[in-house]
């Protein structure tokens, strides 16, 4: 379980001033809970992911996974980040080698396994291509590619689907179901799709502008394994993505809408 | 058009080179003194000098100094200027000290050197160290404060060590930068290596140069100084060519025209 307690961020930026990104949020994940973040831009999403992640330390109050407070990053949590972070040196087989040959895993054994990765992010023939010679949505899926190689129980995915096409971004969104009901993982997702976070996850939570603070979590009552041909006709999706959208129309979203 | 700057690309340096020595010929043969050989004079010099045993083993002793005050420079001053770029207590110790080295022409410490280290190879090979450093440090300190902090944060989440990070991140991350300190260090490391033997007349091309220069053998002067323009040039090349071959990965990677920083 993660559980995030009266955690606050407070940024000193460059103009000695001092700017309030997280306000006291309290929230508690399950294990093996889908839970999506919705926000307006600059709320602190990503801030709240670093802190869980342990790149970050919060200013004020503390977060846990499963009941020790977080220090630092560890392979149980694996970040896929707004900006990718690809390693530049590395072609994309070697960016989704990488956390599996961190942790000795052997090469050929590690291979099989990436390689399959890369083949379900649709990249299979790109193996040798470097990052520099990909688009933003192909640097999007090798990143999410290499986060799922080194198989970390919690993943902390910051818009990983921000940069895809329509289509690409429908099927991704089944490959990770499909990857969170095969390993019940851990999934904290943040996104500005609201459709998107209602055909995912289990809990919604809305954030305000900033100073973010925790407006609603909304419970996603619908059967699963979902089928999104399904969904899309069914009035209870139709409900909650038409209520949620309502809560962030006076929240502001629209503005971050990309 | 096209045709033609296609064809002349490639030769243009050449053509350049060419054009230097018309320049020189022709001012050469306008002023008819005694201490401006011409360009044939000079290039005709070259072969009795590179045949010369005496005259190559002088060369090729400077050339051993510089190899090795640069292998030392960048074995010492890529790990340095890594750590300064990112731990800030590295470069608040070592900040105050190379500022006040910067400015000073490293040549100019040559005497003081001589006087602890006597004329020898030791003390010229501290020089051209001392010289090729600087900027070695100063590029691999700007890399690696540089590199992305959410890279390392991804190693450190694959539950990487802070010193493998090191290793394994930032020197790859920081390279094309680190690599062009030393293209600079390179060249640095010639301009040095006969600045000393001016300084501490006793082998080298340097040497060479000086003692033509003092009994007035203008050919060999000029010479000289074509010899060791072309070792800038031939070893410039080679290094680009290694520097494009390892950051083929980045932006860097294309090769970029001889700069003269
Ligand atoms: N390193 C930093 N220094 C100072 N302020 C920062 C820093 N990083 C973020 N902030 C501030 O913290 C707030 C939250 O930023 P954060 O990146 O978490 O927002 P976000 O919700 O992820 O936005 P987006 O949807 O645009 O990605 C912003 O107002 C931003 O200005
Ligand atoms: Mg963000």
């Amino acid at each position: 379980m993660i559980a995030v307690e009266n955690v606050s961020h407070r940024f000193e930026t460059s103009g000695r001033q001092s700017h309030l990104a997280l306000d006291d949020i309290t929230l508690e994940i399950t294990d093996g809970a889908f839970v999506s973040i919705l926000g307006p831009s600059g709320c602190g999403k990503s801030t709240l992911l670093y802190i869980i992640g342990g790149f970050v330390k919060p200013t004020g109050g503390v977060a846990r996974v499963q009941g020790r407070a977080i220090t630092g990053p560890g392979p149980d949590r694996g970040p896929v980040f707004q900006e990718f972070a690809l390693f530049p040196w590395k072609t994309v087989l070697g960016n989704v080698m990488y956390g599996p040959r961190q942790q000795r895993i052997p090469r050929a054994e590690a291979e099989v396994q990436v390689r399959r990765l890369i083949d379900m992010v649709g990249l299979k023939g790109y193996e040798n291509f470097y990052p520099k010679e990909l688009s933003g949505g192909m640097k999007q899926r090798v990143a999410i590619a290499r986060t799922l190689a080194y198989n970390p129980s919690v993943l902390l995915m910051d818009e990983p689907f921000g940069a895809l096409d329509a289509h690409t971004r429908t099927r991704l969104q089944n490959d990770l179901l499909n990857i969170w009901e095969r390993d019940r993982k851990t999934v904290l997702f943040v996104t500005h799709a609201v459709d998107e976070a209602v055909f995912l996850s289990d809990k919604v939570i809305v954030m305000t502008r900033s100073p973010g603070r925790i407006k609603t979590i909304i419970d996603i009552d619908l059967p699963r394994p979902r089928k999104r041909a399904e969904l899309l006709l069914d009035a209870r999706y139709q409900n909650y993505v038409v209520a949620i959208e309502r809560l962030i129309d006076d929240t502001g979203i629209d503005e971050a809408a990309r | 058009m096209m045709w033609l700057s296609r064809l002349l690309t490639p030769l243009a340096p050449l053509l350049a080179c060419i054009g230097l020595l018309c320049v020189w010929q022709a001012a050469s043969l306008a002023l008819d003194t005694g201490s401006f050989p011409t360009a044939l004079e000079a290039l005709r010099a070259i072969p009795d000098i590179l045949g010369d045993r005496g005259s190559l083993i002088n060369i090729l002793a400077s050339l051993r100094r510089m190899a090795i005050g640069l292998a030392l420079a960048v074995l010492i001053a890529i790990p340095l200027g890594l750590l300064m770029g990112r731990s800030r207590n590295v470069a608040a110790f070592f900040n105050p000290l190379l500022m006040v080295i910067y400015p000073v022409p490293k040549a100019a410490l040559m005497p003081v050197i001589m006087l602890w280290l006597g004329v020898g190879d030791v003390s010229k090979t501290l020089v051209i160290f001392l010289g090729v450093s600087l900027p070695i440090i100063y590029h691999s300190f700007q890399g690696a404060r540089a590199v992305e902090e959410k890279m390392l944060w991804s190693g450190a989440a694959m539950g990487m060590s802070a010193s493998r990070r090191m290793l394994r991140i930032v020197l790859p991350a920081a390279l094309p930068e680190i690599l062009t300190g030393c293209r600079t260090g390179l060249v640095l490391a010639l301009i040095t290596m006969i600045t000393s033997e001016m300084i501490a007349r006793q082998s080298g091309a340097g040497n060479i140069l000086f003692n033509a220069m003092d009994m007035a053998q203008y050919d060999t002067v000029f010479a000289m100084i074509l010899i060791v323009g072309a070792m800038g040039i031939i070893l410039d090349a080679a290094f680009e060519r290694l520097r494009a071959m390892l950051v083929r990965w980045s932006d860097a990677g294309r090769a970029i025209p001889l700069s003269y920083s």
